[in-house]
């Protein structure tokens, strides 16, 4: 509960394709557009020729230069398109324009046991996860069998956001992954510091002695030395973590590829959390000083009405004065 | 422009008992869910005077455990069923927002977890009832500016809306009254060329949860086996699924007792406790729940004006040019405006009180001068429950809406107060 940014997926997208049984029984003309957090946005369409053939078109956050893209997708992309959806998917290309990626889904090729269909609607559902997190995903399966990636450079910038990255320095043994945090409030950067650096201080507690080490710092890394100087601004510091390969074997690389991804949405989450959380305790806190008012006005309250009295008074007097003159 | 006008604007539309939310441009919304916050209290309740040293810092905490432990919508619902530590607080009661704390939460959450945005990015379109007070709008101001940073926001009036959503649908016409039966609200507000009569608006205390109550009554006396703590779920399925609207009660009646096969409905439900299957009978509260707008003394002994009488009352206090203007475009909005020829049984009853009062006129100038007859006509459409977040959609994808947006650069030079008057009463933009 505390972490839907990085538990719950496409919550929007599931619920479309679970309606898609009844889409394909009356053939319902479908148009709508959706925006996720980090700028994705997602068009969805069926037509009433086709009602079997559902177009999802998806366009990622702006690119910084610093990444590398291939044809306006992550590189890795289109394989791991492939290898997560087979048969559902085709890619159509070129994209729909303003788009960059276009994929229809044939109806037709759902399983039809249930348990296996809802899966698999599951998957098109985190379409974000495998289009943005396959460089990732790339690296970390590497790890996973302690080699580095051939052909790929020390460090790797991927973007997360529009014209933010963050960067991957993957070796044998371990990938350091280093996000550097920006926020556009005052407010949210201070939040966001102290948050960063308690999270920081939560790894340290006994029963987290498993999870990748975690560092935060006001300044780049050494890591980060090759990397290009605009892409080191960052007002709310840098986060590192370690990632060794226990914590990509098997299964738990999807939700290491998941978590690692939407980290920046899970901080903002909560640094709006804690700012709601800050006004609501301020509210209380207002409501019981006004009470404490309200408790010392019986002495007073006589004092008022005679004050009130005597003003209204005034006002007429004046009134008269200032009519009988004119 | 800044970049977060390239980006469809988020519009939700808070009502008392169903909230409506989703991205501009699009037909329907992303998600309906209950306006409800479950809140976990059971930490709030411990005993607070034995707070000494260290237990301190554990109440502490427990507490603001406490304040995160919460849930929204259909999830808030079915965990308050099944453990007694959460609390269902309705954050909006009769159509205003009541519990700031529970709405702040409600906002936090159809953000991040149902729409998944990040505010910062997204302009903003809010709805509130004719009746807000400025302060309300104040506080809606100031949570959005501050606790989620948006660039921009724009608190619509529902009414005004719901006629924006038939703009689309029909021709232009920005003149009509809408008659928004909500949940927890029943307001009927005339509208000409874009501006709210304020004088003129009528509100009726008897809406949805209403005809809920009344139906949840009618099966207790008549001795349904019902669960006590369902039974007020189970009627409101009941009337989402089986109400219509009769012309006619008698007949009405009638009709049940020579065919009751036909008009007897079986209900089958599961007992949230236990488990066990139970069934009964949905009859006359098919027809008699949504009547308690056109008899409402069926129903209270307070309020006994029927709704299309209120209707016509209203139009007859707005300004004369515009009556009959208003009486031919009656736009109906609301999830409780969705029985079955409801519109047809406002229209024929409008239609009659018009009626008398031409004849009345008629025979009084004895038939000299021959008066036109009224054009009595009310609208109705598929897409009626939500009508107000498609009327919020439509607006919100026009240019001219960021103009007319509060923005955070403007909140941050005035404060809150930019929020306070509400523009519909000046004008549509």
């Amino acid at each position: 509960m505390l972490l839907p940014t990085a538990q719950a997926r496409e919550t929007y997208l599931s619920s479309i394709y679970s309606g898609c049984n009844i889409l394909l029984d009356k053939g319902v003309e479908l148009d709508c557009q959706s925006v996720e957090f980090d700028d994705v946005r997602y068009h969805i369409q069926v037509s009433l020729r086709y009602p079997q053939f559902l177009v999802l078109s998806m366009s990622l956050p702006t690119p910084p230069p610093e990444t590398i893209f291939v044809d306006g997708l992550p590189f890795g992309a289109i394989e791991a398109i492939k290898a997560a959806y087979g048969v559902l998917v085709q890619i159509l290309d070129p994209p729909k324009d303003g788009y960059n990626l276009t994929m229809r889904l044939d109806l037709v090729q759902l399983p039809q046991d249930e348990e296996l269909q809802y899966d698999l609607l599951e998957k098109v559902a985190s379409v974000r996860e495998v289009v943005l997190g396959a460089p990732l995903r790339v690296v970390l399966k590497h790890l996973a069998s302690k080699r580095v990636p051939p052909d790929l450079d020390r460090l790797i910038a991927l973007v997360h956001r529009p014209r933010e990255s963050f960067f991957l320095a993957p070796e044998a043994d371990k990938v350091t992954v280093v996000y550097p945090m920006r926020f556009n409030d005052s407010i949210d950067t201070v939040l966001a510091i102290s948050f960063l650096e308690e999270f920081v201080e939560a790894r340290r507690t006994a029963g987290l002695n498993n999870a990748p080490p975690c560092f935060w710092s006001p300044s780049p890394p050494q890591v980060l030395e090759e990397a290009p100087t605009e892409a080191l601004s960052a007002n709310s510091g840098f986060v590192t973590f370690v990632i060794y390969p226990r914590h990509v074997e098997g299964r738990k690389l999807d939700r290491t590829v998941w978590s690692l991804l939407t980290f920046h949405a899970y901080v903002s989450y909560h640094v709006k959390c804690s700012e709601g959380f800050m006004h609501t305790r301020m509210r209380r806190r207002v409501e019981s000083l006004i009470q404490a008012l309200d408790r010392a006005k019986p002495e007073g309250e006589d004092l008022k009405k005679n004050s009130q009295n005597k003003s209204s008074k005034r006002l007429s007097l004046m009134e008269i004065r200032n009519n009988s003159n004119s | 422009m800044d970049a977060a006008a390239s980006r469809p604007a988020v519009v939700i539309d808070n009502g008392t008992g169903y909230s409506k939310m989703g991205f501009a441009g699009n037909v329907e919304p992303c998600f309906i869910i209950p306006t409800v916050v479950a809140v976990n209290e059971s930490f709030l309740n411990q005993p607070r005077g034995s707070v000494k040293g260290s237990n301190w810092l554990a109440q502490h905490s427990a507490g603001v455990m406490a304040d995160l432990d919460f849930y929204i919508g259909e999830e808030a619902v079915s965990r308050s069923r099944s453990s007694s530590s959460y609390n269902l607080s309705h954050p909006i009661q009769h159509g205003q927002v009541e519990n700031w704390d529970a709405m702040e939460r409600f906002w936090q959450q159809c953000i991040f977890n149902y729409l998944r945005c990040d505010p910062e990015d997204h302009y903003f379109l809010l709805t509130e009832s004719p009746l807000t007070p400025p302060e309300n709008r104040e506080y809606t101001g100031e949570i959005m500016f501050e606790t989620f940073n948006v660039p921009g926001l724009y608190i619509a009036v529902q009414p005004v809306l719901a006629l924006a959503a038939g703009y689309t649908t029909s021709k232009c016409e920005m003149t009509g009254v809408v008659v928004d039966v909500g949940d927890g609200a029943t307001h009927i507000v005339p509208v000409a060329e874009g501006y709210v009569i304020g004088s003129s608006i009528k509100s009726i205390p008897i809406a949805g949860r209403d005809v809920t109550q009344f139906i949840q009554q009618l099966m207790r006396e008549r001795g349904e086996l019902i669960p006590p703590e369902d039974a007020f779920e189970v009627a409101r399925k009941v009337k989402e699924n089986y109400c219509y609207t009769c012309s006619d009660i008698v007949k009405e009646y009638n009709k049940h007792d020579k065919e009751p096969s036909k008009y007897i409905k079986q209900w089958r439900g599961i007992k949230p406790r236990t488990g066990a299957p139970f069934s009964f009978d949905v009859g006359y509260e098919r027809f008699l729940g949504p009547e308690i707008f056109f008899n409402p003394e069926i129903y209270s002994s307070d309020f006994k004006t029927p709704v299309p009488s209120v209707i016509d009352k209203c139009i007859q206090s707005a300004p004369i040019d515009t009556r009959r203007a208003l009486y031919k475009n009656i736009v109906l909005s609301g999830g409780s405006t969705m029985f079955k020829d409801f519109h047809r049984r406002i229209q024929r009853d409008v239609k009659k009180i018009v009626d008398a009062r031409l004849h009345v006129s008629d025979t009084r100038l004895g038939g000299e001068i021959k008066s036109q007859p009224v054009e009595v006509n009310v609208v109705s459409h598929p897409i009626q429950r939500f009508a107000v977040w498609f009327g919020g959609s439509v607006l919100a994808s026009t240019p001219e809406f960021y103009a007319a947006c509060h923005t955070k650069a403007e909140y941050e030079e005035y404060g809150a107060s930019i929020c306070r008057t509400n523009p519909v009463f000046k004008g549509m933009y």
